[in-house]
């Protein structure tokens, strides 16, 4: 069997497409499974608000599965689009699209899945305040799918990116490092965005009348939990836009792999680390309203020192790419 | 693709220097400041005990954010920072929504918006922490826990305006660049209008408060 340039394109977009739908069905499942359960033991507490604690759990099934979405939707992309291009380099894009897209979607889909079904939970407590809970719980989990919007960005840029006039040997390297970069550094930021918000659904349902400060703090929590996933997209952009010259070592395209893989994988601790931050200051301002001030201040110091290991990944990166 | 990632461009050649001006940028900010400063005048224009519509909505704006800034800062520094929180709020969720109307463009979506907005929240927030604690305190505070540590430190500030610029800017074109590829694949009736609705009002208004938070916070930071 001759391997010319157009089989080589076409193992490398099914198996994108392979990888990026398994990989992106781990976790939407998991958070659907997690909502599903909680619904199940808010509705054994209290059975005669069943009808609202179902429709909650099917809004947060909802968002927790676009995860899922995103990646079917780069998957079908990936096996439909025959690129007219015969150059080397589209194999490596596709392939890098599909890890990209496969790995960030695990994050979002678990986290997403937390303040789903603390609702369910909190509407047992508090059914009189139904519609701020689901609010809250829409922005949380809504903000929770960040990571994997930014995984289908960095996706559809390696799709579509121009490769006509690129040299192809560090290249490659390059476009596989972009998508492991993003993709791998979402699973954190995902995650950790999750926490908080599931912490804040269930911080209304303990004092309605602290809405807008958790909601305030929340926020706050679940950007700077994103603070990774941000950092691997910025080395993304920087492995995607540069121009690399040609060379027939083999160094220079493991350095600029290496890169991706540095900031990729230094983004998952970071990203949950600073999820716990932010799950523990959301619980505790909704306990004790007066502290938000000191709160919002420690827990944006703590997260500060967390994101120092995501910084050190990102500097490696930098030296990676630009340095050698 | 290619209509996302390109900017128009005017190079003006200035004593031997390129100036370099993002015209559309430039025109969809100037629009945007436009509708705040018509906003402004119909709000402050009749101040009456019974309010009109755009008072209403004035004072619910103003009074949010001054509760905000209080509890960030005191009220001593509450007065003085306020005004730069809420008018950088109402400039971003204008900017975010500005892309929903045809034949417009989020000002946002061009990466030197949030980076100068980032660069302004970072000057800012280090002048107060300055003037607050000295340049002395504020510089020892580089040599925590180890004196080596320093540049660590610098490096931990500077992340600081990448991350909060490339958070709104992946945003708003991460959601330009789904709806386009969207709108390819299927043709233009229910799903690309309700992306737009959700990304440029839902996380375009939930992004504004998130940038205007996060730029509250550092100052709140780097003053206590």
């Amino acid at each position: 069997m001759p391997f010319d340039t157009q089989t080589i394109i076409s193992i490398a977009s099914y198996g994108g497409a392979g990888a990026c739908m398994g990989l992106g069905a781990i976790g939407a499942a998991l958070g659907v499974g997690y909502t599903g359960g909680l619904a199940n033991e808010a509705l054994s507490q209290k059975p005669e608000v069943s009808g609202t604690i179902v429709k909650n759990m099917l809004i947060g099934q909802a968002i927790a599965e676009s995860a899922a979405i995103f990646a079917l939707v780069i998957a079908v992309l990936l096996i439909y689009l025959s690129p007219p291009v015969t150059n080397l380099l589209t194999a490596s894009a596709l392939g890098a699209a599909g890890l990209c897209m496969g790995f960030g979607a695990i994050g979002s889909g678990v986290g997403s899945g937390f303040p789903a079904g603390e609702v369910c939970l909190a509407i047992v407590r508090q059914p009189a305040i139904t519609g701020r809970l689901t609010t809250n719980m829409l922005i949380g989990s809504a903000v929770c799918q960040t990571p994997a919007i930014f995984a289908m960005v960095v996706a559809l840029m390696l799709m579509f990116l121009d490769v006509n006039n690129l040299s192809v040997n560090p290249t490659w390297a390059a476009l596989l490092g972009a998508g492991l970069s993003t993709g791998l550094a979402a699973i954190g930021s995902g995650l950790g965005g999750g926490l908080a918000g599931g912490a804040s659904v269930s911080g209304i349902a303990r004092q309605p009348e602290t809405f807008g400060k958790v909601t305030t703090i929340m926020l706050v929590g679940q950007a700077v939990s994103q603070t990774p996933a941000i950092f691997g997209l910025l080395v993304s952009f920087i492995l995607m836009f540069k121009a690399f010259p040609e060379t027939t070592s083999i160094a220079a395209p493991m350095a600029l792999l290496g890169a991706g893989i540095s900031m990729g994988f230094g983004g998952i601790g970071p990203g949950i680390g600073n999820g716990f931050t932010a799950q523990s200051a959301v619980k505790w301002v909704a306990r004790n309203e007066e502290a938000s001030g000191i709160l919002t201040r420690v827990m944006l110091v703590g997260q500060a020192v967390s994101q120092s290991t995501a910084i050190y990944a990102m500097v490696v990166s930098l030296v990676l790419i630009f340095v050698i | 693709m290619e209509d996302i990632t390109h900017i128009p461009q005017l190079t003006l050649q200035l004593f031997g220097f390129d100036l370099v001006f993002n015209t559309y940028t430039i025109l969809m900010t100037w629009i945007v400041m436009a509708a705040l400063i018509i906003f402004a005048f119909l709000a402050t224009r009749k101040i009456a005990f019974v309010p009109n519509l755009f008072q209403v909505v004035g004072e619910m704006i103003v009074s949010t954010f001054y509760g905000l800034t209080r509890d960030a800062l005191d009220d001593e520094l509450a007065k003085k920072y306020f005004p730069i929180i809420c008018s950088l709020f109402m400039f971003l969720v204008l900017s975010n929504w500005l892309g929903t109307f045809p034949k417009l463009e989020e000002p946002t979506k061009d990466l030197n918006t949030p980076l100068g907005l980032g660069l302004m929240g970072f000057f800012i927030a280090h002048y107060a922490g300055i003037k607050a604690k000295g340049f002395k305190k504020y510089a020892k505070e580089y040599c925590e826990p180890m004196f080596f540590m320093a540049p660590l430190n610098i490096i931990g500030e500077l992340s600081k305006v990448v991350s909060i610029s490339f958070r709104l800017y992946g945003n708003m074109v991460g959601g330009a660049i789904i709806i386009l590829v969207v709108s390819h694949l299927i043709y233009s009736l229910i799903l690309p209008p309700f992306l737009m609705c959700f990304f440029n009002l839902f996380i375009g208004t939930i992004q504004a408060f998130v940038f205007t938070m996060l730029t509250l916070v550092y100052i709140s930071v780097q003053v206590k």
